[in-house]
């Protein structure tokens, strides 16, 4: 049994043992499925753990190794993907009982962009139902029930990339893919104590992934650094014809090489993306600590604030209303209320009442956001925040009145589309992880990956991870 | 103000026949006629706990929820119609703070999200002598 440090190598590292063979993909994927069947139901981390494919895969990988033909960084990674995202004949269940027998007949793009490098998926990563739906009440709020946190399994991952975040904090592969319609990557990344990326809106194709609020969603990675973050990242970007929503040729594709030099990123430290009252007392030490790697090692830092605005319920009614839209039929049915939770079972009813003049200032106000957030970013390219005010949640905690601080930054940088990528820099006095968030202007996502590098360059935090026995 | 006779209605009451036609205008015929069957809406006296609307918010809050429990009320036990019935109350802020936030004729709706990227071709200048690293090294 090799050490569980090999679990917890970085692709990069992994990527060069495989390419000079020193370690076999199959080798590998045996040990990630071992460890996954193992591990995994302790932590509700799986829908599904897909061996026979990921073998397959693992045996293709590694022929063609052998002969020569090197992919690049991912062949022969093992991954997990949400179970959103369409995988031709396997259960795409979106995590709610009403879709539990879903098979699609055809791969996300996504899924396609990580069989072409030669990744191998070990299994669909559990997730809230329907990505958080209309609202959620408690953690349960899944079809395998509440994901629990690796570094302390009493408290939740956060979601709805729940099992995103578990997979790779307990070890479990070696990234996993999520989504973002709201917080669905930065939180469980910072309450998970991992890496991970929301690309700008528009570079990582949706099509094949389950819609909620079209204009909001996003996929991106969650891995061990902001580097594997940027490699996985320039395999799945791309703009795609299927999804209308990609941005052009030229903008959406995305290329990364460690050797790019580092920018000299002006940093905005946010002053208010959480109100004082808000940041929890253990997540604030860790942070100052971390503002102060900030402020030592890159050029320029300065305070910043977010404009003041209805940003939060701009997105609370875009997100509403589209997810009515979406799920109409579902709504229409009768069939929500099969799902787990009594928040989700009832919101939609509201939202779907909301008027079109509501959405449509909605969208203007978004507009405004998207100005103002560019006038901004002509001072800075990149802004610093607490990923979130507070650690790892209890599993029975409820959200609704225990999650429900203002979220600002939250907000506009979800209806503004804007890359975001969350790194670890820091444990509380209970060793739950904090997290730190870089922000830039849409399209920069390399701004936010070369930042969190660059921090990570002077920390180790991300090298920390939890023991699994 | 209204007389005794009520040849003439309050401001209140006005506001709420308003807000009913407003929310029955989305409606369905059928629906429609399923709502005018219902009960006549009320301004509710306001809990402690929830937000302090004005009488016009209220009105639409109720005529929202009045609406949801005329279409679906038949699948919902008492306690989620309370729950839609706070939910609806709690949105209320939202809605009237997301109405009164000014936008201008030029600040056009972005109908399907075209994130603004036009600065990316201006690229900042590489550091010229970037910090060490001090803590660990990347491999």
């Amino acid at each position: 049994m090799p050490g569980e440090e090999l679990f917890f190598l970085s692709l990069t590292e992994l990527a060069k043992r495989i390419e000079t063979k020193k370690l076999s993909p199959v080798e590998l994927t045996q040990l990630y499925l071992d460890r996954s069947q193992k591990f995994g139901p302790r932590f509700n981390a799986y829908a599904l753990l897909t061996p026979d494919l990921a073998l397959d895969q693992a045996k293709a990988a590694e022929k063609e190794i052998m002969r020569g033909h090197y992919r690049g960084p991912l062949h022969g990674i093992p991954y997990a993907a949400k179970d959103l995202l369409a995988v031709k004949g396997l259960p795409t269940t979106w995590g709610a009982k009403p879709f539990e027998k879903q098979v699609l007949d055809y791969n996300a793009t996504v899924i396609d962009h990580l069989n072409n490098v030669g990744a191998v998926m070990i299994g669909k990563a559990a997730m809230i139902e329907l990505a958080g739906g209309m609202g959620y009440r408690f953690a349960s709020a899944s079809l395998q029930g509440e994901a629990k946190n690796p570094w302390n399994p009493a408290c939740w991952t956060c979601g709805s990339s729940s099992g995103s975040g578990a997979i790779v904090a307990a070890g479990l592969a070696a990234f996993a893919i999520g989504t973002e319609t709201w917080g669905s990557i930065i939180c469980p990344s910072a309450f998970c104590g991992v890496s991970g990326l929301r690309p700008t809106y528009g570079r990582v194709s949706r099509y094949g992934a389950m819609a909620l609020a079209p204009s909001m969603d996003k996929i991106g990675p969650l891995a061990r650094s902001a580097e594997d973050c940027a490699r996985i990242f320039a395999a799945i970007a791309g703009h795609d014809i299927k999804d209308r929503g990609t941005l052009p040729i030229d903008k959406a594709a995305f290329t990364y090489s460690p050797s790019v030099g580092t920018r000299a990123l002006r940093v905005g430290w946010l002053t208010n993306a959480w109100k004082a009252q808000d940041l929890d007392p253990g997540v604030a030490k860790p942070i100052a600590a971390a503002e102060r790697v900030l402020r030592k090692n890159f050029s320029s830092v300065r305070n910043a604030a977010l404009p003041v605005g209805p940003w939060e319920d701009a997105g609370a009614v875009i997100w509403g209303v589209e997810g009515a839209a979406s799920f109409r039929t579902l709504i229409r049915s009768g069939k929500i209320s099969q799902l787990t939770d009594p928040l989700n079972q009832i919101a939609w009813y509201l939202n779907e009442k909301f008027s079109a003049a509501d959405y449509l200032q909605a969208l203007r106000v978004r507009e405004v956001a998207q100005k103002k957030m560019d006038e901004l970013f002509e001072n800075f390219d990149v802004l610093a925040a607490p990923s979130q005010p507070v650690p790892a949640t209890p599993l029975e905690l409820n959200l609704e009145t225990g999650l429900s601080f203002p979220d600002p930054l939250g907000g506009i940088g979800n209806i503004c589309g804007l890359p975001a990528l969350s790194v670890l820099c820091g444990f509380t006095e209970k060793n739950l992880p904090v997290g730190l968030q870089f922000i830039a202007r849409a399209g920069d996502d390399l701004a936010v990956i070369q930042a969190a590098r660059l921090f990570q360059q002077h920390t180790d935090w991300h090298k920390r991870h939890p023991k699994i026995h | 103000m209204g007389n005794e006779n009520g040849s003439t209605i309050s401001r209140r009451e006005f506001a709420r026949r308003a807000a009913m036609v407003s929310a029955a205008a989305s409606l369905s015929p059928a629906e429609l006629l399923h709502t005018q069957t219902a009960p006549a809406a009320t301004v509710p006296p306001q809990s402690s706990t929830a937000p302090n609307l004005s009488p016009e918010s209220q009105i639409e809050a109720q005529s929202r929820i009045e609406s949801i429990l005329a279409q679906y009320g038949s699948r919902l036990s008492d306690a989620q119609k309370a729950d839609l019935t706070r939910l609806s109350n709690a949105a209320q802020p939202m809605l009237d703070r997301l109405r009164a936030y000014p936008v201008g004729n030029a600040d056009g709706p972005g109908l399907y999200l075209k994130p603004l990227i036009e600065h990316e071709s201006k690229p900042r200048p590489l550091a010229s002598s970037p910090k060490p690293a001090v803590a660990t090294s990347k491999p």
